[in-house]
């Protein structure tokens, strides 16, 4: 029989152990030169059952010594200290290494090495709200350079990497932690803006991609006799979430009054110094008063 | 009404018809309004024939065959959604319609109501933008990318002055094109463009599409059989963003969302995290029946799950329908026996892939045991590439 057949089942199944047995039983089964016969044979084999017995019975004390040793220690023990077997541990073992994810995953900033590299990943938050994540996926080589990412192509990170990848990478990290959590905050501010306070709108909300420039009319009474206001919102700086410049005009024709004005310029700088949905917020704490006042005889 | 070979065109003020004197050419006979407008003017297709005859009638019933056409290609489910979004005829009115009749009579009854209220062409124009943004139109996309000059930053880009730009370049440039914009959810604009001559009315049945999202370096034009004015086109566009060059991307699907989120990276692409849900995932286990039946190719399928995990992601991919491989490589073959060894000339090959949904075909075939894992990295590198039609060269 030719000794090199190929295998055809897997190395570790059990079809293999068969082929293998298969095998075994071939070579033995050819004859063989200058033998002794088929009794002398039977001796050798009692021979050798008698030294598998020997064995298996020392196999099995050391066994059992084994177990009765490791119950020994028990007495030894604090009263109330717990038994630990190997399948609890694991679980408490499972268990912090979860939470220490977590904790990393709350901290902003991650990664984890890969085969070839490190891939960051970005978890951005306002406000104690926790947004969406971002991947950076690094192939740790003379040039460093990203292999794959998940940033949304407004975000410039090709200038990023070209300033700062190669020389300086821990600024790298920091400047486009700072551009995407800035990004995630302006789209979260007009997106409660959208959806939370639609009513105030008189138009609906126009915003770019990277949400730095808004615009929408807004008016103080539900019922739309006031002035609307138009407001210009612009965010020069990518990494804030607070605009740069406000203007608030009115659109129609006409004088406006004085009341208006007033307010106009009270809205401006609320515009700068908060975020956009804690203005209207505090606009709709302002009509909620009014309507309790009015509806006081 | 363009089946026979005379055209009646009824308006307002009277009467003109033309005869197919061939099959491809038109003669204006005569009107009833000016006799003397009767010259025979010869014209390509059947529809400049009806412009130039409504030209001579009156522009209403362009507009409302258009409208009547339109209608009458939307699906009858979504008819009553895309009236309202189109918002032009008022509720009250909308609801007189019955959209259980048949789709010819529901057509003419838009049609009615829209001349009531005298639509224009502007209008029928976002009826038509809205009709292509609602329903899944048969249309092949092709992706353009710009780049600025090298030092430029991110611009602000107030969509309202890229409107206006790209209205003024491309009017400048071309007569007689009808330029209708409408804004989409997520920060896109649709751009529909109809092409006309200087001596004819814009064809709006022959219309160019294009999808710009706001700073961003990507354009998605849905091309019409119109080529002549590409150039035109790309200068406006880039005059308008404030780019310096455009270039053709190797991709091509019919689904625009897929097309956007292989470009924007918004597929769930599977990066290595320490992400919780994960781990849980990888604790589930097979359920054996018999605990004597055990799998004999267990760690191979394990194998084989584990890459095209890795490879793929457990999410379903973007959904694109071929990717072509164009080889310009010499076919290598035994040297002694075959019939090309003795060539001289490399022996090109084309490949094409196409399904239905092609990724999630590739993704499946390895754990279908019809291909090995890890697949070549050419047909995985496709959505990270983001390129279907791929040219190997010699190394």
């Amino acid at each position: 029989m030719a000794s090199s057949q190929k295998h055809v089942f897997s190395l570790t199944g059990v079809l293999y152990q068969l082929e293998r047995l298969e095998a075994h039983d071939q070579r033995s089964a050819r004859p063989q030169d200058g033998h002794q016969g088929p009794q002398d044979s039977e001796t050798d084999l009692e021979a050798k059952i008698l030294k598998l017995r020997k064995l298996r019975d020392e196999l099995r004390t050391k066994v059992k010594l084994h177990e009765a040793g490791a119950r020994i220690p028990i007495a030894n023990l604090e009263p109330y200290e717990p038994l630990k077997n190997s399948e609890e541990n694991l679980k408490m073992k499972l268990e912090k290494a979860k939470a220490f994810f977590q904790a990393f995953h709350l901290t902003g900033l991650s990664g984890k090495l890969t085969t070839k590299g490190v891939c960051i990943c970005f978890n951005t938050a306002f406000e104690g709200n926790i947004l969406d994540s971002y991947y950076v996926d690094l192939i740790i080589k003379k040039p460093l350079q990203i292999h794959r990412h998940s940033v949304p192509v407004f975000i410039p990170l090709e200038q990023i990497a070209a300033k700062y990848l190669e020389t300086n990478f821990q600024h790298f990290v920091y400047s486009l932690s700072e551009h995407l959590n800035g990004y995630s905050g302006r789209k979260y501010q007009a997106d409660q803006l959208q959806c939370g306070f639609s009513a105030f709108l008189a138009r609906p909300l126009q915003r770019n991609s990277l949400c730095t420039l808004l615009s929408f009319t807004y008016t103080m009474d539900p019922s739309g006799e006031s002035f609307p206001f138009c407001a210009r919102l612009v965010y020069q700086d990518l990494t804030t979430t607070l605009p740069t410049d406000v203007t608030i005009t009115y659109q129609g024709t006409g004088a406006t009054p004085a009341s208006w004005e007033n307010q106009r310029a009270v809205h401006e700088t609320l515009f700068y110094k908060n975020a956009l949905h804690k203005v209207f917020e505090s606009f709709l704490r302002v009509r909620e008063n009014f309507d309790c006042v009015s509806s006081v005889p | 009404m363009y089946g026979t070979s005379q055209l009646w065109v009824a308006g307002r003020w009277g009467r003109a018809f033309a005869d197919n004197v061939s099959s491809n050419w038109w003669s204006l006979k005569a009107s009833r309004t000016d006799p003397g407008l009767a010259r025979s003017v010869n014209f390509m297709s059947a529809w400049e024939a009806g412009a130039a005859l409504a030209g001579v009638i009156g522009m209403d019933e362009i507009v409302a065959e258009f409208i009547r056409r339109t209608i009458l290609k939307i699906p009858v489910a979504e008819i009553g959604k895309i009236l309202r979004i189109w918002n032009f005829i008022p509720e009250s009115q909308l609801k007189t319609i019955n959209l259980k009749q048949c789709k010819e009579n529901v057509s003419q009854d838009v049609v009615e109501l829209c001349k009531k209220k005298r639509a224009s062409m502007k209008e029928a124009a976002i009826l038509d933008i809205i009709y292509h943004q609602t329903c899944q139109i048969k249309k092949i996309w092709t992706v353009y990318k710009m780049t600025k000059a090298p030092g430029e930053e991110v611009d602000l880009s107030d969509m309202e002055e890229f409107k206006d730009s790209f209205k003024k370049v491309l009017q400048r440039a071309l007569k007689n094109v009808h330029i209708s914009f409408r804004d989409s959810e997520d920060t896109a604009v649709w751009i529909r463009i109809a092409w006309g001559t200087p001596y004819m009315k814009p064809n709006q049945y022959k219309t160019t599409y294009m999808v710009y999202h706001s700073q961003t370096p990507f354009v998605f034009i849905s091309h019409c059989r119109i080529k002549k004015y590409i150039p035109e086109l790309w200068q406006a566009l880039m005059t308008a963003g404030n780019y310096h060059k455009i270039q053709q991307m190797e991709l091509r699907s019919l689904y625009l969302d897929s097309l956007k989120a292989i470009v924007f990276k918004q597929y769930n692409q599977d990066f290595q995290t320490y992400c919780l849900t994960s781990l849980e995932e990888e604790n589930s286990e097979v359920e054996i029946v018999d605990p004597r039946i055990i799998h004999e190719n267990m760690k191979e399928k394990e194998r084989i799950q584990r890459v095209t995990r890795e490879t793929f992601g457990d999410y379903v991919q973007p959904r694109i329908e071929f990717a072509q491989y164009k080889l310009e490589t010499k076919f290598k073959t035994d040297p002694k026996n075959g019939i090309l060894a003795e060539r001289e000339e490399p022996f090109r090959c084309l490949v094409k892939f196409s399904s239905p949904h092609l990724l999630e075909a590739l993704k499946s075939l390895a754990p279908a045991g019809i291909a090995d894992a890890p697949l070549s990295s050419l047909l995985t590198c496709i959505p990270h590439k983001a390129m279907n039609y791929f040219t190997i060269r010699e190394k």
